[in-house]
């Protein structure tokens, strides 16, 4: 999923030092392949897609208002989903502060903010049984994922939907090895419990 | 042989393959004998693979314009910021460049009123005396003994022709002695230096040697331009002497009294008594005249000693 990231060298450096000159244009490249990942991590933190469209544009604006604090330490790319996931963290914590909904109910079987209306690419053509079963499904699973804890949450999210390695995450969370371990460890059981709740037999 | 329950907590790093190979031995060994743990594993695979299969979303076509319009202008305020604030490349931040621009300005500010000062300062100490050594003097009625005792010709001058201006500015005492000279009582009757101090500030000592060496060379002293009293108006008018005349038919309409007119080359200056209520009319009719200058207003006595200069514009 992530292969096109790795590799000795980082190919975002040469947009990163261009945009340090004063060459705004060069971050538009750097937009173009980040977007749809940073918008994909901030959607399954937050669970909202128009609110992970907002906090990806801020994440990016405020990359590039600090482009000069790049050190380079690790890949830019682990730079900007760390940035995303701290926006979206927040985010979530404000929306959360304001609904006065700290503890998502997982019995609340209300209609959650993950309904794909916005999001085209969720709409599954194929067939219009089966894409309701599949959103229905989707929905619940998100549901699941938003009753985690948030660090169970962004370990899962960077690891079994962004498919990133223990080492990436290490570095986007910046939390030693052992801990992205046992994170994912408690987040899976955790999360299978939950979909155990919400749909029954697995 | 390990209990269920920690066998679970490894098994979504097993599903991984990220544990030691020891350990992993151990839980395959486990999943062998527990169809329990064997269940959880294969609910963990589906989870995993649940949410693996979550849809990916697609970035609207507006995110990343918006996000390069905000990023453009970032840019611009980056450039704007990188101008102002090191405009030559140096870390000195416009404050300074603004600290001092206002210093140099101050400065400039304060040398040009210096030299408006220099415009200002002498204008306001005329020259009368320069004239009235010049001027041949005529109405000087009272040219007395008091030439001897005065260091000077315009020193007698001033005390006949301006004694009433003088004792304005004089102590009650010299005030006295001026009053007698006005009156025409001869000034070589009393002691000059009283009167002298009553309008010079040069002091008691320096007349007094003037004095001795007045005798000997009357009118050679250097002029006394502190005991010069300024004029009241300024009159400009095109032709000084007729204008002269007419300021004096004035004087004489509004009972001047002790007129006393002294010419010099382009410049005349009448000195007189006016009485303080005939003193407004005075000065309206003055300015059908010439352009009149109000410099010094005049006293609020019941008579009041003018000093007019009239010169050419």
């Amino acid at each position: 999923m992530n292969s096109k990231q790795r590799g000795g060298e980082d190919e975002d450096l040469q947009y990163v030092i261009l945009c340090r000159k004063g060459d705004a244009n060069a971050f538009d490249v750097l937009v173009e392949r980040h977007q749809k990942k940073m918008l994909n991590i901030a959607f399954r933190i937050i669970g909202d897609y128009d609110e992970a469209c907002d906090v990806t544009q801020e994440a990016f604006v405020s990359a590039y208002k600090s482009i000069n604090k790049f050190r380079g330490e690790a890949k830019f790319s682990t730079w900007l989903y760390r940035i995303v996931v701290n926006y979206s963290k927040n985010r979530l914590k404000q929306l959360r502060g304001a609904t006065k909904n700290a503890d998502i109910c997982l019995d609340d079987l209300g209609e959650l903010t993950t309904k794909g209306k916005n999001n085209p690419s969720l709409i599954d053509h194929s067939n219009p049984g089966t894409q309701m079963e599949r959103r229905e499904r989707e929905n619940q699973v998100q549901r699941c994922i938003s009753s985690l804890d948030e660090e169970y949450r962004d370990v899962l999210v960077l690891r079994d939907i962004q498919g990133f390695s223990y080492e990436e995450i290490r570095d986007i969370l910046n939390i030693p090895d052992g801990t992205v371990k046992s994170r994912l460890s408690r987040a899976r059981i955790a999360l299978k419990d939950c979909l155990i709740k919400v749909i029954g037999d697995l | 042989m390990k209990k269920c329950e920690e066998i679970e907590k490894d098994l979504p790093l097993y599903l991984d393959n990220a544990l030691p190979s020891a350990e992993k031995q151990v839980i395959e060994d486990h999943l062998q004998s527990c169809p329990q743990c064997t269940k959880t594993l294969a609910r963990l695979s589906k989870t995993r693979t649940m949410v693996n299969n979550l849809a990916e979303v697609e970035p609207p076509a507006w995110l990343k314009q918006k996000i390069m319009t905000r990023v453009h202008k970032e840019a611009e305020k980056k450039s704007l910021l990188r101008k102002w604030f090191y405009p030559l490349r140096i870390k000195i931040p416009v404050q300074i460049f603004a600290t001092v621009c206002i210093a140099v300005l101050a400065v400039y500010i304060y040398r040009a009123g210096e030299e408006r000062m220099k415009e200002v300062v002498p204008s306001s100490m005329p020259a009368p005396v320069a004239e009235v050594q010049k001027s041949s003097l005529p109405e000087s009625k009272i040219k007395t003994s008091a030439d001897k005792a005065l260091p000077g010709e315009e020193q007698s001058i001033k005390i006949k022709e301006r004694p009433e201006e003088m004792v304005r500015q004089a102590d009650v005492k010299a005030k006295d002695v001026n009053k007698q000279i006005a009156s025409g009582v001869k000034a070589d009757e009393y002691d000059g230096a009283p009167a002298v101090k009553s309008f010079d500030l040069s002091g008691t000592d320096l007349e007094k040697k003037k004095e001795s060496s007045a005798a000997m060379k009357a009118g050679g002293t250097p002029p006394m331009q502190s005991s010069i009293p300024k004029p009241n108006f300024l009159v400009r008018a095109a032709n000084v002497n007729a204008a002269a005349t007419e300021v004096e038919k004035l004087l004489v309409k509004y009972d001047a009294k002790n007129i006393v007119k002294q010419v010099a080359p382009a410049r005349v200056t009448l000195r007189a008594e006016l009485k303080n209520r005939k003193m407004k009319d005075f000065t309206e009719r003055l300015g059908t005249v010439g352009m009149v200058e109000e410099r010094v207003a005049p006293g609020t006595e019941e008579n009041i000693p003018v000093l007019i200069e009239i010169i050419n514009n």
